[in-house]
This record gives structure tokens, C-alpha cells and sequence, in this order.
């Protein structure tokens, strides 16, 4: 606390009105950098628009050639890699408050590999995109169930249990992925190595991903207060009134969700969800308050940015976002940690 | 009575159009095939600015008679020499959309196994027309050849080309088809071992030199094998494609291996990989070398 709230009574202190005061800045920033990175994403490709026919066709009109590239071609797109990076980053957010582990990731608890599974033998059967999705979504969510359901058991369940269960689950979603790839057809390697490596060119409408980040920002927020007390352990949450074993099921429902929706639109893209929420620890603080809306918003911006470099660096040739993801992040990551000692 | 009404306005828009040449009726459904997915086609215009999205289709356009109207193909596109020039949009495994889209080509010819679904099912809701290929024997690519030319309206030389590609396959049937079978292992490639099954081209080119697939019976086209398995069956002739056009290093490993007949007589052959792995007239020439190899180790017996 500040010295200037040294003279406020405790139980104005406590109120969210005060605390949040110090979030706008950081999160106009971030709101900044949000608005830009998906600007660019619609400004740059590797077909060049000029400045000009950009506004044009931004305000209603240009050419028939540039609205379909900017309107049809980039922007659904921009405004996908955006959802769906805004939702990893809260999703892992979420999953390290839960497991309260460092390493955890929207993946950890072996969501991806069932979504990846679904969705690659949708790809083997020679389905259409719409049912590679579905099938995707479907796998996500039997292993959500499947680990509910296994780490739940007979006993008692702690995150460690929880990050086992996970774990092993998703080891055993490795094995089939890999003997899917071993006796794949060879034409039908590269789309499914694509979906592995996450690509925005799955992603069909982006509309779906941004009504859940919406309705994420909005549950999601609230729950700073009781999810910062969580964070410390759960005996203290419980010494202070918070529902530990329903707060932790609803996150664990709710971070499974927001991965699904996720990994449906664009594939198992890796990196953003472990390190975006991370990078805004070392730079915010650990106030969850902020950190969740922050990570959808630096997730989003680094996903849009990343997909945008994606679609051009080696143009005509197309690159599979996770490689800039992490090749983005990585350093960016490491000289934070750096910084911080 | 809508098609009469439509004859009607047909034949009312003639006599308006007065001494311009061809009937508006044709010129409305000018020209319409059924593609490989069982699509139909149609095109008001022959295509000026079509886009090939795979190195046989873009043979297959160049054959057809439409290679002059080829604005766009992607990566590896070599043949005929003049493919080399043509703007690349992307690879065939990802296309840059944008790239296609700005070409506005007003066809383009899609490959079913090789190109993403997605992207595929994106270029169809964008409204270009777009012809899905897929040959899977010989008779698909003269077929192959004859759509094209339908669409590109070239069906003159489309279809004399077609027909030339049908009797020389049949002429090579005639001369090797009935000879002593020889047990051949095809070798896609190393690095995994990959071989085909009787469903590929490469099988049905052996088959018509009188060679039979010894992986011919396995279940997925391009099955990845074993060393071991390539010993149990013992092939007599090995053939080999390579990383390059003149690469026959794929074949000296086997060498080692004295056990094999194919060794022993010296039976290990190279073809180029381009005129026979891909569907497109060339297979003539790829056939013809691959039965020429067989007939040595016909001799070698």
C-alpha cells in the first residue's frame, strides 16, 4: 500500500474502488497495444494495400479486390488470433492459480491432446474443417471429463492430484497422437502437423472465441479478490471465508472451457498461455485483479502479432503461428526473468 | 417452362445480338464438367487467370493446352520448363490466400488429397470457381485432360492429347502387359522406408510392365516398411526414386545386403520421381522406362 492511503480506515482500503484505481494505467496501455497489434494485423500481409485504399475500404469502400482481402481474408482473422491468444492467456492465468505451479499451461491437464485427437482423426477420415472443429471440441471436453472424473476418485483431491491425473492423461493422448501420425496416409501429415503446430488457418470465424472472451472478462473478473487469497494457499482462503473446494472446481470447468473454444478455432498453439500471464507477473505484480484482464489483452496482442508475422515473413510460404509464438516470447520472457533478480 | 421461357428470352436476346457470333445459349453455360469430387464446374468465359495448386496440375493445364493462362501455382511447379516462371501462391500444403485472392484468378484447379480442406472450402466460399483433381489411374488423367480442355475451351488439342495418352499406354500394355511377372519393390523413400500399395499410379505403371508391387497388398497407399519385410519378400528388381532428378544414391544401401535377388543380379534401378510419381502425361515416359528396366532383369534371369 501507498503512503497516501495511510490515513484511510481498513475497510476503505479494502475497497475495490481504490485498489482498481492503480489497474487503468496498465490496462489502457495494454488496451493501447491491443488496438494497435490488431490494426496491424489487418494492415500488413503479403499482398500490400496501401495506406490510402486501407481507409477506403475501413470506411466503406475500395476496391472489390481490397475489401475482399482486407474483409474476408485478414480481419477475421486478426480478430481470431486475437480471441483465441486473449483466451490461452487467461486460461493459463487461471490453471497456475489453480494447480499453483509455474509450469502449469492451458495444456497441462491434457486438454490439447484430447482436442488434438479428435480433430486429427477427423483428418484422417477426410472430414470437412467444420467437423475437424466438432470433433476437436468433443475431444477437449471428454478429457476434461476424463480427468474430472479420475482425479476426483474415491479419496481426496488436491491440486496435485488434479496435476497428475493431468498429466498422465495427457501423456496417454501423446501416445495416440504419435501412432495417428505413424500410420497416417503421408498426404494428410502436413495438415495435421499444422494443427499440432496451432495455425490461424483453421479458424473459420472469429466470432465464436470473441463472445467467450467477452463472457470470460466479465465471470472471470470478479473472482480477482477470492482467486488472490486462493493463490496463497487454500487453508488461508478457507480461514477467510472463501468456498475453496467450488471455487476450485469452477475454475477448473472454466479454464477447460475457455482452452476448448481455443484450441476448436486454431489448434493446440503452445507458448502463449504459459508465458503471457508470467510475463505480466514480473512486470504487474501478482494481483490477480489485474493480471486477468491484462492477460487477455497482452495474449490477444501477442497472438495477433505473431500470426501477422506468420502469414509474412517467408510469404507465399505460410508458417505455423506457434513457431513466432515462441519465437516472440522467448526472449522477450527471458529478459524479464533477467531484469527481475 | 422456366427453360422455355429461358430459350424464349434466348432467342429474343439472338435476334436483338443480331450479327454477333455464337447463340447465347451457349454462351451462358458455355462449358460445365464433373470434377474428381463429383462437383460440377461451370464457366461462362474460357478462364483467363487460372491458378494451379499442385506441380501435376499445373502439368496437366500446360498438357490441356491452358498453360498460357496459368497466373499462379505453387512450390515445385518445374514442368513443362515454362511452369519455373509462373508466380508462386504459397506451397501445397499452405497457400498465402491473400497472395491467390490478389491474382483474381477466375479458376482454379485444386488438388483433394494434397491442398488443406480448409483452405480449399475458403477458396469455394470466396466464389471463385474452383475444379477439384484427383487421378488416381490412368484413365483419370486423359479424363483430367478433357475437362480441362472443356474448360479452358482448348478440347481440340485437350482431347487429341488425351487420346494419344490413352493408346500409347495401351500400346505399352500390349508389349509388356502379358511378360513374366517380375517381383518389384518400389522405394518412395528412405528415411522412413516408404513404398505404395497396388492402389498408387506407380503400382498400376509397374503392372503395366508385367511387374508386380510385392507391398502391393498392404493396406495404406504409401505404407512405411522395414528393412526386414523388404528381405522377406525378396523382390527381384528394387526401383527407386531420389531426392533429385539424377539421384540414385537411395540404392547403394542395398547392397549390402547379398541375400537379395535384386542385388545379386544387379536389378536396382532409378527413374526419375517426377515422371512417375505424378499424374500427368509424362507417366508415358516413366512407364515406358520402368518396363525398358524390367525387360533387363527379364534378361538377367
Amino acid at each position: 500500500m501507498s503512503g497516501a492511503e495511510g490515513g484511510v480506515s481498513p475497510a476503505a482500503a479494502a475497497r475495490p474502488a481504490i485498489g482498481s484505481g492503480r489497474f487503468v494505467p496498465p490496462l489502457l496501455a495494454l488496451l493501447c497495444l491491443a488496438v494497435t497489434s490488431v490494426l496491424v494485423a489487418v494492415a500488413l500481409g503479403s499482398v500490400r494495400v496501401p495506406p490510402a485504399e486501407l481507409w477506403a475500404v475501413l470506411t466503406g469502400d475500395g476496391s472489390p479486390l481490397h475489401r475482399t482481402l482486407v474483409l474476408e481474408l485478414r480481419a477475421p482473422r486478426a480478430l481470431a488470433a486475437f480471441a483465441v491468444g486473449g483466451l490461452l492467456a487467461v486460461a493459463g492465468a487461471l490453471m497456475q492459480v489453480l494447480l499453483r505451479n509455474p509450469l502449469a499451461d492451458p495444456y497441462v491437464l491434457g486438454l490439447s491432446g484430447g482436442a488434438a485427437v479428435g480433430a486429427l482423426a477427423a483428418m484422417l477420415a477426410g472430414l470437412g474443417a467444420a467437423v475437424v472443429s466438432g470433433f476437436a471440441f468433443a475431444g477437449a471436453l471428454l478429457s476434461t471429463v476424463l480427468v474430472f472424473g479420475l482425479a476426483h476418485g474415491t479419496g481426496s483431491w488436491t491440486p496435485t492430484r488434479l496435476l497428475l491425473t493431468g498429466v498422465v492423461v495427457a501423456a496417454g493422448w501423446g501416445a495416440v497422437i504419435t501412432f495417428m501420425l505413424a500410420v497416417g496416409p503421408t498426404e494428410r501429415l502436413p495438415g495435421m502437423l499444422y494443427w499440432l503446430m496451432g495455425d490461424l488457418t483453421y479458424a473459420r470465424t472469429p466470432w465464436v472465441a470473441f463472445a467467450v472472451l467477452g463472457a470470460v472478462c466479465v465471470l472471470v473478473i470478479p473472482l480477482g479478490r477470492s482467486l488472490n487469497v486462493l493463490a496463497r494457499g487454500p487453508l488461508q482462503a478457507a480461514a477467510l471465508g472463501v468456498p475453496v473446494r467450488a471455487l476450485e472446481w469452477s475454475i477448473y470447468v472454466g479454464a477447460s472451457l475457455i482452452t476448448a473454444v481455443a484450441v476448436t478455432t486454431a489448434g493446440s498453439i503452445g507458448f502463449v498461455g504459459l508465458v503471457v500471464p508470467h510475463m505480466l507477473r514480473l512486470v504487474l505484480g501478482n494481483d490477480q485483479r489485474l493480471i486477468l484482464p491484462a492477460a487477455a489483452l497482452a495474449g490477444g496482442a501477442l497472438l495477433a502479432l505473431a500470426d501477422t508475422l506468420a502469414r509474412t515473413m517467408i510469404a507465399p510460404e505460410q508458417l505455423p503461428v506457434g513457431v513466432i509464438t515462441a519465437l516472440l516470447g522467448v526472449p522477450t520472457f527471458l529478459y524479464l526473468l533477467y531484469r527481475s533478480r | 417452362m422456366a427453360t422455355r421461357h429461358r430459350v424464349l428470352a434466348a432467342v429474343i436476346a439472338g435476334a436483338v445480338a443480331g450479327g454477333f457470333a455464337g447463340s447465347p445459349v451457349t454462351a451462358a453455360e458455355r462449358a460445365c464438367v464433373t470434377d474428381d469430387a463429383d462437383r460440377v464446374v461451370c464457366l461462362d468465359t474460357p478462364p483467363e487467370r487460372i491458378i494451379a495448386l499442385s506441380p501435376g496440375a499445373t502439368e496437366l493445364l500446360f498438357a490441356a493446352g491452358a498453360g498460357e493462362q496459368i497466373v499462379g501455382t505453387v512450390s515445385y511447379s518445374d514442368y513443362p520448363p515454362e511452369a519455373k516462371d509462373i508466380p508462386r501462391v504459397g506451397s501445397y500444403k499452405r497457400l498465402d490466400m491473400e497472395v491467390l485472392v490478389a491474382k483474381q484468378p477466375d479458376l482454379v484447379v485444386g488438388w483433394v488429397s494434397g491442398n488443406p480442406t480448409e483452405q480449399l472450402e475458403r477458396i469455394d466460399a470466396l466464389g471463385v470457381t474452383l475444379y477439384l483433381s484427383e487421378p488416381r489411374d490412368f484413365d483419370d488423367v486423359a479424363t483430367t485432360l478433357e475437362r480441362l480442355g472443356t474448360l479452358a475451351d482448348t478440347s481440340d488439342l485437350a482431347q487429341a492429347r488425351a487420346q494419344a495418352f490413352r493408346e500409347e499406354i495401351a500400346a505399352i500394355r500390349e508389349a509388356h502387359g502379358d511378360a513374366d511377372p517380375v517381383r518389384v519393390f518400389y522405394q518412395v523413400w528412405p528415411d522412413p522406408l516408404m513404398t505404395i500399395n497396388d492402389d498408387h499410379l506407380i503400382s498400376q505403371a509397374a503392372a503395366l510392365c508385367g511387374g508386380e508391387n510385392v507391398f502391393g497388398d498392404l493396406a495404406s497407399l504409401t505404407p512405411r516398411i522395414d528393412e526386414e519385410s523388404v528381405l522377406a519378400r525378396d523382390p527381384e528388381a528394387i526401383v527407386a526414386g531420389g531426392m533429385g532428378e539424377a539421384d540414385a544414391t537411395w540404392l547403394d544401401p542395398w547392397r549390402r545386403f547379398d541375400s537379395l535377388e535384386a542385388v545379386r543380379k544387379d536389378n536396382l534401378f532409378f527413374v526419375p520421381p517426377s515422371s512417375i510419381q505424378r499424374p500427368t502425361p509424362r507417366l508415358v515416359e516413366g512407364s515406358r522406362l520402368l518396363c525398358e528396366q524390367l525387360e533387363r532383369a527379364r534378361e538377367r534371369r
